[in-house]
């Protein structure tokens, strides 16, 4: 991450939903190769900075900067071609469909008119074996996978667009410990090819183990900022519910 | 043919120097299937298809035993004949309900065009004209049915429901409810009555429309598409498909595939009549739903389909050949779509399923 210019910087980003002021002026940096944990107390607006910065809502003022180019992104497909990936909470897959459809979903290869089955299956197989996701098969449906098959599918699927930025919105929630082991390496494998990670996540243990930074978030304001190297557990978690922040801090967020 | 590296449309970037990429390096995960190939078969296979399969071969023993007319050629034939414009439609209506919609126009726009292509031809205008006019002006309810329900979000179960009652109306306004006879000396009226290798030019149709449908739904894009909408639509959206077109391009087939079966029940029976395939949406469903085709959406069958359509042809066929009253059939009909969603909830209740047709979000 010791670049010149920040592969993502935001500025003041600030967004009201009607009288609701969700977000009140953010900052955030990501490095390339960077995994930066984005915290925050339920409400505090992680979920919807994130869909600013993936296209999904418009921001009504502040700065996305991405590789030192202002940007704004009108649809989510204008931000994919900037380079910038998203897994949703909800994945975004369908169940009635293989994990080779999925993977390929809106972009199948044909041959003249007709789906190239035998091509999607071994690329798919190809991208799955490329980052160590273990599926039964390409042929199985989405439906019958575990949920962390499920999400590493997802996250797969993104990674395959080759993305600069890749955002993950609590890729662990609800797994089973091996399957959150599994998401874990895959998103450590995806920064060391260079991409910029933000991991959304509740699970303080994540954070320990992928995250190089992190970036706390309270009431629509970034308010803290730190290298997990420099953290323990007890320092985080005080970060995180604002223990050390004076009452006057708390009002001074929370007037917005 | 070759399996050479077909570079074309569609592959992700980081696809190129892929020679054919062989399933069997091993690597991380193995693709492979694990428990061969029958019993990757087995799992893929659409459960309740296979049921009705059985209950084919069942259905047609019992009505071979208890009707030896049953079982001839020339009955059979004539079973291909009646249940093809049900294959026909019922393609169609597979991929509406695949998408997770529901088309209930399709009897009144096979009334609607029967009748209007039948007065075209009184008017003297040319039968191949007509047939031409006749399977657009099915697209074309097609395309209001579509545009009011993809485009303006209103639930295709009372889209249809009411062009169910708009298009037979304007059909029984044009016509003041008579039938229009067409004469027999004209090519339509021949269509309704050549065969060919001993099955009708119907039956053939409802064989290609059968194929052509079995190949869109499997092995392109808007196939896929059309089952991924109805498995979630915001899911295919978000992959970057323009969902509303699809939806409404399946309301748009099953509106042409229903101005086809008009022309070929007009061409049968020598005449159009505006009152002419009531409650044919009714069979259609059931043939399409008793197939396998999941009425939530998400999985569809063709094949499934024309087993459905075999089975509720050959019930109404059965009936008369051991002398019952027609009108069991509607009742009959009735009954075995009742059998056809309670078979298809598999466990799911009829509350979700009232939900999820009238548009309310799962």
């Amino acid at each position: 991450m010791a670049d010149e210019s920040p592969l993502v910087e935001l500025r003041g980003i600030r967004k009201s939903f009607g009288a609701v002021t969700s977000l009140a002026g953010v900052e955030l940096t990501l490095g390339r190769g960077e995994v930066l944990g984005l915290v925050g107390d339920n409400g505090a607006g992680k979920s919807t900075l994130m869909k600013v910065l993936a296209g999904a809502i418009q921001h009504d003022s502040g700065e996305i900067l991405v590789d030192g180019e202002s940007v704004r992104f009108a649809s989510p497909a204008a931000a994919r071609r900037k380079g910038i990936g998203i897994v949703y909470q909800d994945l975004a897959l369908c169940d009635t469909l293989d994990v080779a459809s999925n993977l390929f979903l809106g972009r199948e290869p044909r041959r003249g008119p007709f789906i190239d089955r035998a091509a999607m299956h071994a690329e798919a197989g190809r991208i799955l074996r490329d980052l160590h996701v273990r599926v039964p098969s390409t042929r199985q449906e989405i439906g019958r996978l575990s949920g962390g098959q499920r999400q590493t599918v997802a996250i797969a699927r993104a990674v395959s667009t080759q993305p600069d930025v890749l955002i993950l919105d609590e890729p662990t929630a609800a797994l089973a410990v091996a399957e959150v082991e599994q998401v874990l390496r895959l998103i450590a494998d995806v920064a060391t090819r260079g991409v910029g990670v933000i991991l959304i996540t509740h699970r303080l243990q994540d954070l320990f183990r992928v995250c190089h930074r992190i970036t706390v978030m309270y009431e629509g304001r970034s308010v803290d900022n730190a290298l997990v190297s420099q953290l323990d557990t007890n320092s985080l978690v005080d970060m995180i519910t604002r223990a050390n922040a004076t009452d006057a801090d708390k009002e001074a967020a929370s007037d917005h | 043919m070759t399996t050479d590296t077909g570079n074309e449309t569609g592959r992700p970037p980081g696809s190129a120097g892929d020679e054919a990429g062989p399933d069997n390096e091993r690597g991380g995960a193995p693709p492979v299937d694990p428990d061969g190939r029958l019993a990757r078969l087995w799992s893929d296979a659409n459960k309740p298809t296979l049921l009705m399969v059985g209950v084919t071969v069942l259905l047609f023993a019992m009505l071979g035993l208890a009707s030896p007319d049953f079982l001839t050629f020339a009955n059979l034939s004539n079973l291909a004949t009646q249940i093809a414009p049900i294959v026909i439609v019922g393609v169609a209506m597979t991929f509406v309900i695949t998408s997770g919609q529901i088309d209930l126009s399709v009897g009144s726009t096979i009334a609607f065009v029967a009748a209007i292509s039948a007065e075209l031809l009184v008017a003297g205008l040319d039968s191949s004209l007509v047939i031409v006019l006749g399977v657009l002006a099915g697209a074309g309810w097609g395309l209001v049915n579509g545009w009011l329900a993809a485009y303006n979000n209103i639930p295709p179960f009372i889209v249809t429901l009411a062009t169910m009652s708009i298009i037979r109306g304007v059909a029984l306004l044009r016509t003041e409810g008579f039938s229009v006879p067409i004469d027999n000396r004209l090519l339509l009226a021949q269509i309704g009555s050549t065969d060919v290798l001993g099955f009708s030019i119907a039956a053939w149709l409802a064989l290609v429309v059968a194929v052509i449908g079995a190949i869109l739904l499997n092995h392109t894009r808007f196939g896929q598409y059309v089952t991924g909408i109805g498995s979630n639509e915001e899911s295919v959206r978000r992959a970057g498909v323009n969902t509303r077109r699809v939806k409404m391009f399946a309301l748009v087939l099953t509106g042409a595939m229903a101005g086809l079966a008009g022309l070929l029940i007009a061409a049968r029976l020598g005449s159009g009549s505006a009152n002419s395939a009531e409650a044919f949406e009714l069979t259609v469903i059931a043939a399409v739903v008793l197939g396998g085709t999941n009425l939530f959406g998400g999985r569809g069958t063709i094949v499934g389909t024309v087993i459905g359509a075999v089975i509720t042809g050959a019930i109404a066929n059965g009936l008369t050949l051991l002398g019952m009253s027609p009108f069991l059939t509607p009742i009959i009909t009735g009954c075995v779509l009742i059998l056809a969603i309670w078979l298809n909830l598999r466990g799911r209740d009829i509350a979700q399923l009232t939900g999820h047709l009238l548009g309310r979000r799962e």
